[in-house]
């Protein structure tokens, strides 16, 4: 099979993955070396496809071969596809051409399970160690793990790889149970700890080599099976608490061909999955907990962004006095964002916060009104109830024509 | 009034506007345009010759945030840098600050040119071209601000010791493996080298574009928000996009996988089960 027959379909076997990140390398550069490739943490989307996903890596399967049967996956062995399989060799030449081409800023790798656990995490490390060693290639590296591998092979791919990550997929075990029977959420947690660990050996010793310095992510698929979204976000808050991850990935289930009866045959729910990571935001950046953002069991609402359902849920807390209120306090009105609440605690070190610098600084107003006071303004709403509020702000869809896919 | 023209060249408006602030002043009566139109109001009042006696006291940080938003081309491209560094010498900070009315103009020239750079860093693309000497890798890109040339370093760490060169319709840059030579205008050859190089590999690239795209997530709006129509013609995958979008408009968008790949012999795996 000629090379770029190979690509297609190993592209396409990898397209339901949705982290292709580049950043939090460490710093370096090939100016005045032999070899190829720098980093500087910072990551760069090269380009987007039409689903509105950036392209930053070269994003691939070693093989879309598989010995496991995973429901949601479509190169699960039951599955119709057609299969290939690379060599290292040719993952390192299509590397190293995408990157000179400046089209991406290097490669993630995964694969399907062929033979064993420890066979096929051999296979990744080689391409990674090719690249590293033989073409001294400085770019991003990021490595699936296999759960199940040894563990002296998963701090073998944390020497060569910025990233590593282990896709939890689906959050309980009994999900897992059903649909990804070979998988276990023992050994998936136990590789996340192996992880952890390597990454926490290095972390105050400037001359131990490197290891995995761009940390772990994990991925979750949205909408396989009925996990909802207070179970997803629990475990993503205890996956960020107990194994320091970087970020935890959403992947709205997209429907795959030859669709087996156990997953839905239905659009892939992208709003959904839009709320999940606007919370996950909340959980990483803003200081929300998982237990703020749910009562008890359920959902996000679809029609609101969290932020602001919280902010509905919690009116003892508004209005905020922007002169005065904590940063972190001023983090929680809606349509203010980290950067925002920066900017408005920079200019009240000079003079004091007016109505109309909020405007300037590009707000969204129109949720932010209830929620704060400033030296000229003092919000009507404020005693308006949460219910009539709702009705206020909620997103209201503009009516669409059916798609005839629908 | 006092009419200016700085060449478009940061340290030469610096030393305009550092002699115009010494003599305090008033950024009203003061106007560069370097396309040398004359002003309506124009009268041939001139910069004094020596410094004058005012003591300009500004935060370091000032210099280079005016140098960045140098960078952007547009309307009062100098003149308001003028009006920044009058307000803030005379004890005014929030003038460089997002919520006063002339420092959110400012940070918003310093985002698009954040952004601009940012660009060139995504979207240029590298063709290799068979060369004993010259550029190994040649680009064509457009900027829309006055970026290249402080944004292009950093190819230079990417690259390692390949020569490359990178061409605008306004200027261009050239790394001869050693050091970056920056031409305010671009010399017609590095155009035509940019321009007229041939790419026989280039289907390995189109391909990976057109079979990572996921038609079941169909999203042409978000896309266009960070890959602006105007970068298309430029880029190689440009001319997949308007067929890709149609494509799952009519049909493709019922599952994720490829059309190329529906239509090949499937396999599926029969194992023994050993894990």
């Amino acid at each position: 099979m000629q090379l770029i027959d190979k690509l297609s379909i190993l592209a396409d076997a990898a397209k339901y993955d949705a982290s292709c990140a580049s950043s939090g390398a460490p710093k370096r550069s090939s100016e005045g070396k032999r070899g190829l490739g720098a980093t500087d943490g910072m990551g760069i989307c090269h380009s987007y496809t039409p689903d509105g996903r950036c392209v930053s890596l070269l994003k691939i399967l070693l093989t879309n071969f598989c010995l496991y049967d995973c429901q949601y996956c479509v190169n699960r062995r039951s599955s119709d596809v057609p299969r290939a399989r690379f060599t290292p060799e040719e993952v390192v030449t299509l590397t190293l051409d995408f990157y000179r081409r400046n089209c991406v800023s290097g490669l993630f790798l995964s694969s399907g399970i062929i033979r064993s656990a420890d066979y096929t995490m051999e296979q990744l490390i080689r391409v990674a160690k090719l690249l590293r060693e033989e073409h001294e290639f400085r770019g991003y590296i990021h490595l699936k793990t296999i759960p199940e591998a040894d563990p002296a092979l998963i701090e073998e791919a944390g020497r060569y790889a910025d990233r590593l990550s282990v896709n939890i997929e689906l959050p309980t075990a009994l999900s897992l149970q059903t649909l990804a029977p070979e998988k276990q959420l023992g050994s998936i947690k136990q590789a996340m700890q192996t992880i952890y660990t390597g990454v926490q050996t290095v972390l105050n010793e400037p001359r131990a080599p490197k290891f995995a310095p761009a940390g772990q992510s994990t991925q979750m698929i949205v909408g396989a099976d009925d996990t909802d979204d207070s179970t997803i976000l629990h475990s993503a808050q205890a996956l960020y608490g107990n194994f320091r991850l970087r970020r935890v990935y959403y992947s709205a289930f997209s429907p795959i061909p030859n669709s087996p009866k156990s997953v839905p045959l239905a659009a892939p729910p992208l709003m959904r999955e839009h709320r999940l990571y606007q919370a996950d935001f909340l959980l990483r950046s803003y200081g929300y907990t998982a237990g703020e953002l749910f009562k008890g069991p359920g959902h996000l609402a679809l029609d609101m962004d969290p932020k602001l359902a919280w902010a509905l849920e919690n009116r003892a807390v508004f209005p905020l006095d922007l002169n005065h209120a904590e940063p972190a306090l001023i983090a929680r009105i809606p349509g203010i964002g980290l950067r925002t609440t920066e900017r408005l605690v920079e200019l009240r070190r000079q003079r004091r916060i007016r109505y109309e610098d909020l405007a300037r600084m590009r707000c969204v107003l129109a949720k932010a009104k209830p929620f704060f006071i400033t030296s000229d303004y003092h919000p009507q709403q404020a005693e308006v109830t949460s219910h009539l509020l709702y009705q206020q702000l909620r997103d209201r869809p503009q009516p669409q024509q059916m798609g005839l896919w629908g | 009034m006092i009419i200016l023209d700085c060449d478009d060249l940061f340290d030469t408006w610096r030393q305009q506007a550092r002699r115009l602030l010494s003599h305090e002043i008033d950024p009203s009566l003061v106007s560069w345009d370097s396309d040398g139109r004359v002003d309506l109001f124009a009268n041939d009042e001139s910069v004094p010759d020596a410094p004058g006696p005012f003591q300009a006291r500004i935060p370091m940080a000032l210099l280079e945030t005016l140098e960045n938003a140098a960078r952007y081309r547009g309307d009062q491209r100098w003149n308001l840098l003028y009006e920044v560094l009058w307000r803030v010498s005379h004890g005014d900070r929030t003038a460089m600050m997002a919520g006063d009315k002339l420092g959110s103009e400012l940070q918003r020239r310093i985002k698009q040119v954040r952004r601009e750079a940012h660009h060139l860093h995504a979207f240029v693309r590298f063709v290799e071209r068979p060369a004993a000497e010259g550029p190994q890798y040649v680009a064509w890109h457009e900027p829309a601000h006055d970026i290249l040339h402080s944004a292009s370093a950093h190819f230079i760490g990417r690259m390692g010791q390949q020569r490359w060169l990178i061409a605008t319709p306004r200027d261009g840059v050239y790394y001869d493996g050693e050091q970056l030579i920056h031409q305010r205008q671009c010399p017609p050859q590095w155009q035509q080298l940019a321009q007229q190089v041939d790419d026989p590999h280039g289907e390995l690239w189109l391909t990976y574009y057109s079979h990572i795209f996921n038609p079941a997530r169909l999203n042409p709006k978000v896309m266009q928000g960070h890959l602006p129509a105007r970068f298309w013609k430029n880029l190689p995958e440009g001319v997949l996009i308007p067929g890709l979008i149609s494509q799952a408009r009519t049909g493709k968008q019922q599952d994720g996988q490829a059309s190329g790949i529906a239509g090949r012999a499937g396999k599926v795996l029969k194992v023994q089960r050993t894990l």
